[in-house]
């Protein structure tokens, strides 16, 4: 009953999209308020009919309506109910209408919030907005119904797939979805903006923080799926450059140049055209990612969903979406012309746009190794792979490039740096820079990529400690506060640029964290119980780990066989740690699992993998003579920095994010704001620098 | 102009350290991928690539797969996707996907990375599986046990 519904209100919310976006455009056309209103009454219906569908469909999961196609395909009756709720996005059908349902409720969520501003871009706005929902309202009743039935009901389904049966499952794709999504209304705010020609700074402040919140939400599913695949075995561990992981990574990579490019044209007036291009890129890059990852065209180790029609629509729809771009954009690109000129190769302004130009060459290059073999297919008729090391070659060199400019870029002067400009903000960071270099090459480290990585992270560490000091002392004195208070006050002033730098204190712990894997050790063995492993870790621990046996245990359609260590770490017993391989007995033919052992400290995890085990044992004998087994042993370093540095980029995500007059904004050209900023003496610090924010 | 051209020289600039180090790197990285009965022919009409490492992509053979609990070692065949005749035996020393299945009852396609040594066994450093049904990259229609009868006899 309830899926039926859900299936009709998918019928009902087609023609209302449709009806929705002729009005937008002819009431903006027509400037009739009555039709834009319509119109946007249109959108909070949709978004109530996809509600509906969408629990049509958990309903059809929770009570194994196995009558449903998807159901059947994707569930079974002793799935656990988490991942039967996660069924609605387990597999295409149903992860296409999440699409829909995300996309509908951030429409009516930037419908309400500017439903008394920005009311000449609203209409085309909504209309753009209206115009995709249809597209996947299209999508969902005609080309992967998720409410197709089989016309029998058949005693149980064939299960989810036991490698997505993972706490992760629940958390990393919603994430991802709503990430995508959500980039659908600065793109549609870009579109309204140059439909309408009103390409003042009003458009990018309306666009900024939707763009930084799909943007925080991008990050945290990235950084949750290396999580995820870290923990899987036969992921490639937490970055394998695989079609998947990059599809997401463009446009993030796109974004993060917007978030950088946008201050030039908010404190500069530059820049408008590239921005714009940078909204509208972004937007593109997750259909392109849509297409990459739906069609099956490239090879994938989370071979999602295949489905070649599924691929030309997205290509057709990226194909006409980004002619539409570049027509709106030569159309009005002589609003588009900067107030300014560059003055100067050591500016802030090329700072950034060279981290722009960075962050799209990166882009280029994960897109052209993504491409290559089908490219390479298609005109040679051969067939080649470009994996990881490629991806590394190329973008480890470009990652340091971007490193470098998240030091120099926040305090290099604008327009043009003096000799003493630099010499004041870089003395010291460089200072830094050289000794980390000294102190890690006499300690023996070789690895170039990981001294640069390491030195370049301590000069932009320096240059951000630095920022805040000066900031809170000159806060402290000025409004004679103890520190600590001048330090809350100097971040809540101007969130966005104390954000930006928390974000960036983030990144570098994270980059940290990848260069660690130069380090890695690993050590492969055959062990009966009673057996002991040494493993030496970069950081001079040694861990002893003695092997204590085999158990198994049949828990409900499981079969584990668990292997117990104890570990001595230098000498001291630090506990145990196991590790497993399961047989999930609920899916045919069974399938095995292996859970990963990891034992983290703040340096390091040891990390451990149970890689065979007699099959007797997985068949549930407890004999000893089956309790020989293979292992093999991990020393993975700094890998927990990565969720560390992961962890700070989201707070200081947030703290950009969080609503309120946190951005002191510049006279004129956003509307309201301060006119300090216009005098070129730096009055009290914080204040100064502020035009960054 | 003055901006244009500083503005296109940065430009010009990144565009050619990118495409450099895309280049270099595709040249320096970039492996043929082929199938067993491919690599096969391809060192017999020129010996010198034996040593280079190449990406394969076959068959699992049904019932082919062993190890051995003493080391870490895996060992299976696999055959062409289009000359069933050619198989190819493969030794790999690292922990396998948990998709890997060699039942029979799944079909698994196994892409491997490494070298083909002069004994004729693939040594393969990364093995990878593809695993049609199990993925959703084939999701089947039941089959119905007997006409009209719309339940029972059904496996999951």
């Amino acid at each position: 009953m309830i899926p039926a519904l859900g299936e009709f209100a998918l019928w009902i919310a087609l023609p209302i999209s449709i009806w929705g976006c002729v009005l937008a455009f002819l009431g903006g056309r027509w400037n009739r308020g009555d039709l834009v209103l319509s119109a946007e009454r249109s959108t909070y219906a949709i978004s109530i009919l996809f509600i509906i569908a969408s629990i049509g469909i958990i309903a059809a999961f929770m009570r194994d309506q196995f009558q449903y196609w998807y159901v059947y395909n994707y569930s079974s009756t002793n799935l656990h109910p988490f991942f039967k709720f996660a069924g609605l996005w387990a597999g295409q059908r149903g992860s296409l209408l999440f699409w829909g349902l995300n996309l509908s409720l951030f429409a009516s969520l930037a419908v309400w919030m500017n439903r008394s501003r920005n009311r000449d871009l609203m209409p085309y706005m909504n209309g753009v907005l209206l115009a995709f929902i249809g597209f996947f309202i299209s999508i969902s009743l005609f080309v992967t119904p998720p409410f197709e039935q089989l016309g029998f009901t058949p005693a149980d389904g064939r299960g989810l797939n036991p490698q997505l049966q993972n706490y992760w499952m629940t958390i990393h794709p919603p994430t991802m979805y709503v990430g995508f999504t959500s980039f659908n209304v600065p793109f549609a705010f870009a579109i309204s903006a140059l439909m309408v020609g009103r390409l003042d700074a009003r458009w990018i402040q309306a666009t900024r923080k939707w763009i930084l919140t799909s943007w925080f939400f991008l990050t945290l599913a990235i950084i949750f799926g290396m999580r995820w695949a870290y923990e899987e075995l036969g992921w490639g561990g937490f970055w394998f450059w695989d079609p998947v992981e990059n599809a997401s990574l463009l446009p993030w990579l796109v974004a993060t140049a917007f978030l950088h490019s946008v201050m030039i044209q908010e404190s500069r007036g530059m820049l408008k055209v590239w921005n714009m291009g940078l909204v509208l890129l972004t937007f593109l890059m997750t259909i392109f990612a849509t297409f990459l990852t739906r069609s099956g065209l490239i090879e994938s180790v989370h071979s999602f969903a295949q489905n070649l029609t599924i691929a030309w629509i997205f290509l057709g729809c990226m194909g006409i979406t980004g002619a539409v771009c570049l027509v709106l954009i030569v159309w009005r690109y002589p609003v588009l012309v900067s107030e300014r000129q560059f003055e100067s190769a050591l500016s802030r302004e090329s700072a950034f746009l060279l981290n722009n130009l960075v962050l799209l060459g990166a882009a280029f290059a994960v897109i052209w190794g993504t491409m290559f073999p089908l490219l390479t297919e298609g005109l040679t008729g051969s067939k080649v792979a470009v994996g990881p090391p490629f991806f590394n070659q190329v973008n480890i060199p470009i990652g340091l490039i971007l490193l470098a400019l998240m030091g120099i870029g926040p305090v290099i002067a604008w327009r043009k740096a003096s000799a003493r400009n630099l010499k004041k903000n870089f003395l010291l960071p460089v200072a830094v820079l050289v000794s980390t270099a000294a102190v890690l090459f006499s300690a023996g480290v070789r690895h170039p990529y990981a001294l640069l990585t390491f030195s370049i992270g301590a000069f932009v560490l320096t240059i951000i400690v630095v920022e805040f000091w000066k900031g809170t002392r000159a806060r402290a004195r000025i409004e004679r506060e103890n520190a600590f208070t001048a330090f809350v006050h100097l971040v809540r002033r101007n969130r966005r640029r104390w954000g930006g730098y928390i974000v960036h204190v983030g990144v570098v712990v994270m980059f940290m964290g990848f260069a660690g894997s130069a380090f890695n050790r690993e050590v492969r063995q055959s062990m009966v119980p009673g057996d002991s492993v040494a493993v030496d870790s970069p950081f001079g621990h040694e861990y002893v780990l003695t092997y204590q046996g085999l158990s198994t245990t049949l828990v409900p359609s499981m079969r584990q066989a668990i292997a117990l260590f104890s570990v001595e770490k230098d000498g001291v017993p630090a506990g145990s740690i196991t590790t497993q391989r399961q047989l999930n007995l609920a899916v045919s033919p069974p399938q095995p699992i292996s859970e990963v052992g990891i034992r983290s400290t703040f340096v390091e995890d040891l990390y451990l993998i149970l890689a065979t085990v007699d099959d007797e044992v997985l068949l549930g004998s407890n004999e000893p003579e089956f309790q020989q087994a293979t292992f093999q042993f991990q020393i993975n370093p700094l890998v927990p920095w990565i969720w560390y540095g992961g962890l700070v980029i989201a707070a200081g995500a947030l703290i950009g994010l969080w609503p309120g007059a946190g951005v002191p904004t510049r006279t004129g050209r956003l509307g309201t704001g301060s006119r300090r900023q216009d005098t070129s003496t730096p009055t009290p610090r914080s204040d100064a620098a502020a035009t960054l924010g | 102009m003055r901006r244009d051209r500083r503005f296109f020289a940065g430009l010009v600039g990144v565009a050619a350290v990118v495409s450099y180090l895309i280049y270099t790197g595709i040249s320096d990285t970039m492996v043929y991928y082929l199938t067993p009965a491919e690599l096969l022919t391809r060192i017999e009409v020129s010996p010198e690539t034996r040593d280079q490492g190449v990406k394969v992509s076959g068959m699992l053979v049904p019932g082919s797969y062993a190890n051995s609990t003493d080391e870490l070692l895996h060992t299976f065949v696999v055959e062409d996707p289009d000359d069933t005749s050619v198989r190819m035996a493969v030794e790999f020393r690292h922990p396998l996907p948990d998709t890997f299945d060699d039942s029979g009852e799944v079909e698994v396609e196994v892409v491997m990375q490494g070298r083909y040594r002069p004994d004729g066994v693939f040594e393969a450093t990364e093995v990878l599986t593809k695993c049609g049904s199990r993925y959703e990259a084939m999701p089947e229609m039941p089959q119905q046990a007997g006409a009209g009868a719309g339940y029972g006899g059904l496996i999951g």
